[in-house]
């Protein structure tokens, strides 16, 4: 039912692959999963997620808020069958992180790294300015990806309702940075009158929003980062770039609800016109794969009361289990007849097996990518 | 737990895919059973004040709605809570008319405003209290009780989070007031209640417990857990016993779902430690206004909702 061969494919080709998806679908432990299989195959793997969820975070023994890329422990890598020359690490990214790293990178010298870092706003502007997870989480992504440390980075996005907030964002937020507007912020005086007129509109508007005390900060931190914005909006360029690139593609996580349907299908046409690549969909927690040979069981002769009452539910259970595996069998075909010719619609089984043990990604790697 | 129709705010809250929306629903629809004026808010991105066709609406089975509150059911309005019209209507409270039609008009701070700090966020905040807060013409409150979908990001306490926040970052200034006002309704039990739903599974259970530390954290008070989707656990402790001397581990036709239904078990026991009793909602094959009626009358049977 799965397409096992062209995942593998993609896990051996492309340098980047960005796992979208709604909330709730499975995402983080997809991405996961499809990193320990990308070691399995001897590359070098980064696993990149934001907030996933602590017990997931445990089990790739990644800590909270670490400030690198770390490597799993052996043991866990033997427990999943990664031997050299694959490797898997894992980072829970950091927005604040991954913005000091920037701004130390982009500072004309470290006294005005320092400066950014230590006004009161940067300590918040991660939590604070909307779309600024998604922004980081492709600003880590383009400078992972230069190092040379990793074959494959696979990118969990953030959680948010709808799969595309994170195309959309940096955009957004690139549009905030522009100097242009943010000129208008700052308290030195233009030079032409009528933007000083503009200017002073702004600050009498947002002194009274904010505050003056606050208002005063944020032109500080814009004042010693204005220089940063040019070179972050280049980054986003790039990022762009490597995205649309052919090291790259996309994968949509979904399951077999309706809901998850519309959202797959109006993901592909929106990354078609944005020219982005996208091999196709990971269909998760499906029962297409578990159908059963055998229909029932047989009672044995000799079964007393208990065992036969049981029996009997389990041949009801039986009974669903088919009805569940032909729905997702032809809802996968369904995504499959709608798919452009060589993308994939791969099916993750429901695993009873818990998920949030190493073992248990194991197993899914191993029912998305093929091997023992 | 307990009078979670009676409180004026029920945040709904838990992480993406446990049934959130439904719950909601079920809550709108039981609301209004009990001949409460009741509005459900969505949180939703910025696509201005369009008619949506929203996932709540389609829970509900009602008609689209837009950033200005409307009938969508009998006795229920619907509003989505849009970062644009709340600090629209923020604006137009705290500044002179004059300046906010040059703010609202001028391009550079239409922009500032989409993306600066924190404004979003206070946009949600204020539309909210600003609904809380509606009159009718007899000076009686428009709303008894606003049912609000929450958004599903990370950790699922984003809005939750808001008003503390906002103080941390803006003590002064209209947002320092409205996020104090903001705090002040959200940490009332009288006032708010939040119901967290999730799965009975592992991940979303450890998730849960989590949730409801962070909302302990930021003194927002529970009203209710609500377990969603169990999966029928069909065996009594003797047919189980016989079963697993004769299966001695091995797998066939139904096991799969039985070591489910199993699993479900164990995650629900994880759920035993929080303070507040845990409702089950059992797993149904219904969708839409079906299912939330379904999910409705579930809660109303185990004394959730009085």
């Amino acid at each position: 039912m799965s397409t096992p061969g062209t995942l593998r494919q993609l896990l051996l080709e492309r340098r980047v692959i960005v796992c979208c998806g709604a909330g709730g679908v499975g995402k983080t432990t997809t991405a996961a999963a499809l990193g320990v299989a990308g070691a399995r195959l001897g590359r070098r793997v980064l696993v990149l997620t934001i907030d996933p969820a602590r017990r997931l975070a445990q089990a790739l023994g990644i800590r909270e808020n670490g400030p690198a890329p770390a490597p799993l422990a052996a043991d866990l890598l033997a427990a999943v069958g990664v031997t050299p020359p694959g490797e898997l690490h894992a980072w829970m990214l950091n927005p604040r992180v991954v913005f000091e790293n920037l701004v130390a990178r982009l500072s004309p010298n470290p006294e005005v790294a320092r400066r950014v870092v230590s006004t009161a706003l940067f300590g918040h502007l991660t939590r604070l300015v909307a779309g600024m997870q998604e922004y980081t989480a492709a600003e880590a992504l383009f400078e992972l990806s230069q190092s040379g440390k990793y074959d494959l980075i696979i990118l969990d996005t953030p959680p948010s309702r709808n799969a595309l907030d994170f195309l959309e964002a940096p955009g957004r937020l690139s549009r905030f940075l522009d100097e242009r507007i943010l000129m208008l912020f700052l308290p030195e005086r233009p030079r032409f009158i009528l933007l000083r007129k503009a200017a002073q509109r702004v600050s009498d508007v947002l002194g009274r929003v904010f505050g003056d005390a606050f208002f005063r900060e944020m032109q500080d931190f814009l004042q010693v980062a204005k220089g940063l914005f040019a070179p972050m909006r280049q980054h986003a360029d790039d990022v762009r770039r490597l995205l649309a690139s052919q090291e790259a593609t996309f994968l949509l996580i979904t399951t077999s609800e309706a809901a998850a349907l519309n959202e797959a299908r109006f993901f592909r046409a929106k990354l078609q016109t944005l020219k982005l690549p996208f091999s196709g969909f990971v269909l998760n927690r499906s029962w297409a794969v578990s159908a059963q040979a055998a229909a029932t069981w047989e009672v044995p002769l000799d079964a007393p009361a208990a065992l036969k009452s049981a029996l009997e539910k389990l041949d009801n259970l039986a009974t669903t289990e088919r009805a569940w595996a032909q729905r997702d069998r032809a809802f996968l075909q369904e995504l499959q007849a709608e798919l452009a010719p060589g993308a994939l619609a791969a099916a993750a089984p429901y695993l009873v097996e818990s998920l949030d043990e190493v073992k248990g990604l194991g197993q899914l790697a191993v029912a998305l990518v093929g091997g023992a | 737990m307990g009078n979670l129709l009676g409180r004026r705010m029920l945040l709904v809250t838990g992480k993406g895919g446990v049934g959130k929306t439904t719950v909601a629903a079920a809550l709108v629809l039981a609301a209004a059973a009990d001949r409460r004026r009741v509005l459900c808010a969505e949180v939703w991105g910025d696509t201005g004040g369009a008619p949506h066709d929203t996932p709540l609406m389609r829970a509900l089975g009602a008609a689209r709605v837009s950033d200005v509150p409307s009938e969508v059911l009998p006795g229920v309005h619907g509003v989505l809570l849009t970062p644009t019209q709340g600090h629209k209507q923020f604006l137009h409270q705290v500044l002179p008319r004059l300046l906010v039609d040059a703010a609202l008009h001028a391009p550079a701070i239409r922009r500032f405003l989409a993306a600066a700090p924190a404004i979003p966020e206070m946009g949600l905040m204020y539309q909210l209290l600003d609904l809380l807060r509606r009159q009718d013409r007899e000076g009686r409150r428009m709303y008894d009780l606003c049912v609000v979908d929450a958004p599903a990001t990370g950790h699922a306490l984003a809005l939750a989070q808001i008003p503390a926040m906002l103080l941390e970052v803006i003590p002064h200034g209209r947002i320092g007031a409205t996020a104090r006002e903001g705090l002040g309704v959200l940490t009332d039990p009288a006032s708010t209640g939040a119901v967290v739903v999730t799965l009975p599974e592992a991940l979303p259970v450890s998730e849960t417990l989590e949730l409801c530390r962070g909302l302990a954290d930021h003194r927002i008070p529970l009203g209710a857990v609500i377990a969603n989707r169990i999966p029928e656990d069909p065996l009594n402790p003797s047919q189980r016993a016989a079963l697993e001397g004769f299966l001695k581990g091995r797998s066939g036709p139904g096991t799969r779902l039985l070591a489910r239904a199993e699993a479900a078990g164990a995650a629900l026991r994880g759920l035993s430690t929080l303070a507040v009793p845990v409702a089950r909602v059992n797993e149904e094959a219904a969708v839409g206004a079906a299912l939330a009626r379904r999910v409705q009358s579930a809660l109303a049977v185990q004394g959730v909702l009085a």
